[in-house]
């Protein structure tokens, strides 16, 4: 999904219109955290609507990934998960949102770019999802790997990274493919249900979600190989460096928690731990909050709101889910994947 | 005959007393106690499936995981460990073979219960097809209605394969209640759903490196 609006705004465009956001007034540089405490609540960029990460039901209320990451932020500051009010955006608008201060941080599926942060004066405070472009093929076509897919038709999205990712894939393993592109993502959804290719091409996490539209989603399987690096995280104002730290400590806090085995289950058990660690997550040693400028028990808050990194993830996107989206690079460094958090301490 | 085959599979110094123990043991160790499950506190049991043993309950060996998470799947997994090392993960419910180049094929297990579960590192020390169940003395007291002696089959709670893992009690095992995968109901195993097990224990031969892992507590 990402991949379509990057697509879409030619490079030079994207120049002009950073040139002229950086040219225009800008909300005064420091403050945010003074703002959202008066306020009395944080204002979230999120995506429109996005299954597992960020979905509004009939009765108004937000579910998802990206919304459990805003909610953890308001426990954070406010003690008060509930204390967010999601500003829907859509990928056109979603930073130019952020440098005009009508959202004090943005958790909409944003992949973390060069451009985006040296070109626009922001800030991404870490990486909440490792996505990938990856490849969906139907079970009976008995393929494990994407290095078997030589002379294969592809299905993808025109005029997406995708289409140009997968013509590197292919060239680099010296493969052959047939390419079957497709004005719109449900076109080669469909061009694949109906057997015009065998594979289909898209980011993992959108791949997981595709696979739920065919008619017998067990039929088909996406393969575990990830050929782009798509680091999708939170964003703040590159000016406010305050802030900015108090998100990605929030972001590093889940982390930490499923790795020390707190839980929002067992949060309120934490200060009586014996683990130093885990004390001074709670707040119960070491006074790490006041240098955030937040209570002692801030991350401990986080937690108690939507749960830690695995609780969280295994609700929206993994085995609670619909979508069962392994966890896969999003694993903890000590289990088989890359998450690493840097210590509370 | 398991005191025999336990004999072969942990070495000439192991005494028959000693074996004798662990034969009930495990036997105890690796089924659900519904004493032990009243006790258990709510939260638990929102997590937890309870469910007794149902010996006779035919599972065949087509029974797999077909959809979902739990479904065997290869996927995304950096390791250290060799290509072949079996790496399960108890508060995930999987078990991981790795298979280098960052991949793993993954299973749904079922666990151990709160509190039964457990870490290490062990070898698979004994492998055995349709394995019999004696259910020990302890256990025939809290379920009287249970048989003393069951043929290994497809109605066996021990389902179509089990992998021994070291001297401990803990095996990796099939079931005749594929539902269960995915749930902490044992007393330490893990339990494959009998395709999945039959699969498994066709690639996992025997001095395999078997890690187990769990989640930090506090």
């Amino acid at each position: 999904m990402w991949n379509v609006a990057k697509a879409f705004v030619p490079p030079a465009t994207a120049g002009v219109a950073a040139a002229l956001l950086l040219a225009s007034a800008l909300p005064s540089a420091a403050g945010t955290l003074e703002m959202v405490r008066q306020r009395g609540n944080v204002q979230c960029g999120v995506s429109e609507g996005l299954y597992g990460f960020s979905e509004r039901n009939g009765q108004g209320e937000w579910s998802g990934f990206d919304v459990d990451f805003c909610r953890a932020v308001a426990a954070a500051v406010l003690n008060d998960p509930t204390k967010v009010t999601f500003v829907p955006l859509s990928a056109g608008e979603r930073f130019e949102a952020l440098r005009a201060g009508r959202i004090d941080l943005l958790s909409r599926n944003s992949t973390w770019t060069l451009e985006r942060e040296a070109g626009l004066g922001l800030a991404f405070a870490g990486v909440t999802y490792h996505d990938g472009q990856g490849f969906m093929v139907m079970r009976d076509l008995n393929v494990t790997s994407a290095l078997e897919l030589d002379r294969a038709k592809i299905c993808v999205e025109a005029g997406t990274t995708s289409q140009l990712n997968v013509a590197d894939f292919f060239s680099a393993n010296s493969m052959t493919f047939e390419e079957r592109a497709f004005p719109t993502a449900a076109a080669a959804l469909e061009a694949f249900r109906s057997g015009q290719c065998n594979v289909l091409t898209r980011d993992q996490s959108a791949l997981y979600a595709e696979r739920l539209k065919l008619p017998q989603p067990a039929d088909a399987v996406v393969l575990p190989d990830v050929i782009s690096k798509e680091p999708l995280g939170p964003v703040a104002r590159a000016d406010d460096f305050g802030w900015l730290n108090v998100v990605k400590w929030v972001n590093f806090a889940l982390v930490n928690a499923e790795e020390l085995g707190i839980t929002s289950g067992n949060a309120s058990e934490a200060a009586s731990s014996r683990k130093p660690d885990v004390r001074r997550f709670a707040g119960a040693e070491g006074g790490l909050g006041k240098l955030l400028g937040l209570e002692d028990d801030w991350a401990l808050r986080a937690v108690r709101a939507r749960g830690n990194y695995a609780e969280i993830y295994e609700r929206n996107v993994g085995v609670e889910s619909r979508l069962g989206i392994p966890r896969g690079l999003n694993q903890l460094w000590t289990m088989g994947g890359i998450l690493y958090a840097p210590p509370l301490r | 005959m398991i005191l025999q085959s336990l004999s072969a599979a942990s070495g000439p110094a192991r005494t028959p007393a000693r074996l004798s123990a662990l034969a009930c043991c495990w036997l105890v160790m690796c089924f659900p106690a519904p004493a032990a499950a009243q006790a258990r506190s709510l939260a638990a049991a929102q997590e937890t499936l309870d469910v007794g043993d149902q010996p006779g309950r035919i599972s065949t060996e087509e029974a797999v995981i077909r959809d979902g998470p739990f479904a065997r799947q290869v996927v995304f997994f950096r390791s250290n460990e060799a290509p072949g090392t079996l790496v399960i993960h108890t508060s995930e419910r999987f078990v991981y073979l790795v298979q280098g180049n960052n991949r793993a094929l993954r299973y749904g297990i079922g666990v151990g219960r709160e509190g039964f579960q457990w870490s290490g590192l062990v070898q698979v020390s004994r492998k055995a097809e349709w394995p019999d169940w004696r259910p020990p003395p302890e256990m025939l007291t809290r379920q009287p209605y249970l048989p003393r002696f069951m043929a290994g089959g497809p109605g066996n709670p021990m389902g179509a394969r089990a992998l021994y893992l070291g001297s401990t009690v803990f095996r990796i095992h099939g079931t005749n209640q594929p539902e269960t995968i995915g749930h902490a109901i044992s007393s330490g195993c893990f339990r494959l759903a009998n395709g999945d097990i039959i699969d498994l224990y066709a690639r996992v031969p025997l001095g395999t490196k078997v890690v187990v892992r769990h989640g930090a507590s506090l």
